[in-house]
């Protein structure tokens, strides 16, 4: 075989630095945006094709002609002899805020998810559905847009009631009686098994267990004795409480009394509700976690 | 939008002033300071800077040449814009609390503090555009009653809006001193600012009893009232739109939770004619105490008890934002 020609191999044939290499295009389309494309060698020896394009766009703003002027001001006070350009000393740029306008728009967004987080964790938690006392919406006491009305002369109007939570991190909905075995462990306090061994109360019922009216709209100067005295002729009244002001001890506004019967309790709420007292119309309703269910 | 942040001030911000074509703002805080920066990029142009006291008003003429300056250093200032230098200074017996300039640049009006045994007052100036100044005012007099803390000029000559203590706002005649009209339940709280219209036939003011109302300055009839749950220390008046922008404090209930990460204190947009909440601007770190919009109504600025000034361009869609529908207020 000496002399034949020497076999060419197909792979070595083809020499890759020879191949003509495709031509870099510069060219501007309709839109006036200028196509650069070159072919290039990057480090890792590979070929790459780099596009780059490029949009150039005149800006013509109409200024007053002071305007204009001011802007060549030479800088003084503790700016003197500084560049022209604003100094990052003085001059960020914030992050960026929205700015939704729409009719009647209470909070924006991020407020609204700062509490919904809050809740949303809480029904993970467990610990059931966040019921407003005051209005039965949604939300939590503190934030009920009616907190400084009452929430209906009659009660009547009562929005869907979902789990009693009213916004403490409350215990899980454990409270109902026997928990399934093997779930988690309730203390004795919490069983809400009020049989006569189960808890210690006082005699004739303990402050939950009583009738009680909540009385509004009563004035400053109304004392303890002063409803006493108003609801005895129903019943035996157990407990006045008046709400009063932590500092200055003027009354809120607001009682809760509460009877030994049932029956005085209603007796008592039918006829002192709208009546006046000390210039006054009182409202009386039954006080609200308990006697809702 | 993003807000440009201004940082030149080490203390909380009195007042905050757009000149007549809108490219420049003046700033004033309690650290003695007065800020001019450009408004299109927040480029600082120079400081103000021989006040010893901190600075509680400034107001500047419709031809941005000079600058007027209250202080509690007991001075009144009147300075070059361009150069940076104190023109002419006038002693007073106690803080100057507010100035203004009148819209034919002529005079400047200035409320001086009641302190030890000075009684408030309102002094009338006239400025003579050539730099020799005179030290006596045109107009000297102490309204009775109330104290008076925030003034400006009416459109009709002679007569001073004043904004008191008690939240009554009147108008005073300057040339005899006497107060020609009042309303003294325009506010319940102190009036913590006031706010001309363009054309100054009306006037926003806030108030610390959670109110800010719009008065007509002929009349003082409030025309609108916009409440909120908080104090409020300044009310300014949007161009070309009918919004008002309201800044103050934090509602009480909002203070524990929320949370210090991003600034929570807000400035509110309000419908002027419908007297509802349309939108909030949140942003800065303290409560807001000065709000001012551009005489072009493209964008307005906030400045607040920690030392920032905001300066938000409004974009696209707040000129088109209808969010009454398609009412056409002529502006």
């Amino acid at each position: 075989m000496a002399g034949a020609a020497p076999k060419i191999l197909w792979a070595d044939d083809v020499d890759e630095d020879e191949l003509p290499q495709p031509k870099g295009e510069d060219y501007i389309d309709e839109n006036g945006i200028r196509t650069i494309v070159e072919y290039t060698v990057n480090d890792d020896g590979k070929k790459v094709k780099v596009t780059k394009k490029i949009k150039r766009t005149l800006q013509k703003a109409v200024v007053n002609h002071t305007v204009a002027e001011r802007q060549t001001w030479a800088k003084f006070g503790q700016e003197k002899g500084n560049k022209p350009g604003p100094d990052r000393a003085t001059t960020t740029v914030g992050e960026n805020v929205s700015l939704k306008l729409s009719a009647g728009n209470k909070s924006s967004e991020p407020d609204a998810s700062a509490e919904q987080t809050v809740k949303s964790n809480l029904v993970k938690a467990g610990a059931g559905k966040v019921v407003c006392r005051l209005c039965k919406g949604d939300h939590f006491t503190a934030k009920c847009p009616y907190k400084d009305t009452l929430t209906g002369l009659d009660g009547a109007e009562t929005p869907p009631l979902g789990g009693e939570e009213t916004g403490a991190p409350a215990e899980p909905a454990a409270g109902a009686p026997a928990p399934s075995i093997g779930g988690k462990y309730v203390p004795p306090s919490m069983r809400g098994v009020r049989g006569p061994g189960e808890s210690m109360s006082r005699p004739g019922g303990s402050r939950d267990d009583l009738p009680t009216l909540r009385v509004t709209n009563i004035s400053e100067d109304t004392q303890e004795n002063d409803l006493r005295d108003l609801f005895s002729t129903f019943g035996r009244v157990a407990r006045v409480y008046v709400g009063r002001d932590r500092e200055t001890g003027a009354g809120k506004g607001f009682a809760f009394v509460s009877f030994e019967s049932k029956g005085d309790a209603q007796r008592a709420m039918e006829k002192l509700h709208g009546r006046g007292y000390d210039n006054l119309i009182l409202n009386v309703q039954w006080s609200q976690p308990r006697e809702q269910r | 939008m993003r807000p440009i942040l201004l940082q030149g001030h080490e203390r909380s911000l009195t007042q905050i002033k757009f000149n007549a074509e809108g490219d420049l703002l003046f700033s004033a805080s309690k650290d003695s300071v007065i800020n001019v920066w450009y408004t299109h990029n927040g480029e600082r142009l120079g400081t103000y800077e021989d006040h010893n006291g901190a600075v509680w008003t400034i107001d500047v003429d419709s031809q941005s040449r000079f600058l007027v300056s209250g202080s509690a250093d007991n001075t009144m200032r009147l300075w070059s814009v361009q150069t940076g230098k104190c023109l002419y200074s006038w002693e007073f017996p106690t803080a100057v609390k507010r100035v203004a300039f009148s819209d034919d640049d002529e005079q400047v009006v200035c409320i001086t503090e009641q302190r030890m045994g000075h009684q408030g007052a309102i002094r009338v100036f006239k400025i003579n555009r050539e730099g020799d100044e005179s030290e006596e005012p045109i107009s000297f007099f102490n309204p009775i009653g109330s104290k008076a803390v925030v003034c400006a000029f009416s459109y009709v000559p002679n007569l001073i809006i004043t904004g008191h203590e008690s939240g009554k706002v009147a108008l005073f005649d300057y040339k005899t001193g006497e107060e020609v009209l009042n309303n003294e339940r325009a506010h319940m709280d102190v009036v913590t600012d006031l706010q001309l219209s363009p054309d100054r036939t009306y006037f926003i003011t806030s108030s610390k009893d959670k109110t800010a109302r719009i008065h007509d300055t002929r009349t003082l009839m409030v025309i609108k009232t916009f409440s909120t749950e908080t104090p409020l220390n300044s009310a300014a008046l949007a161009i070309g739109k009918p919004y008002v922008l309201l800044g103050g404090g934090q509602d009480a209930m909002s203070v524990t939770t929320t949370s210090l990460r991003q600034g929570k204190f807000e400035t509110r947009f309000w419908h002027k004619i419908f007297e509802e909440e349309v939108g909030r601007v949140k942003g800065h770190f303290g409560p807001v105490n000065t709000i001012a919009v551009s005489p072009k109504g493209d964008c307005y600025a906030s400045g607040g008890e920690d030392g920032f000034v905001r300066v938000h361009h409004f974009d696209e869609s707040y000129f088109r934002a209808k969010p009454y529908g398609d009412i056409e207020v002529e502006q």
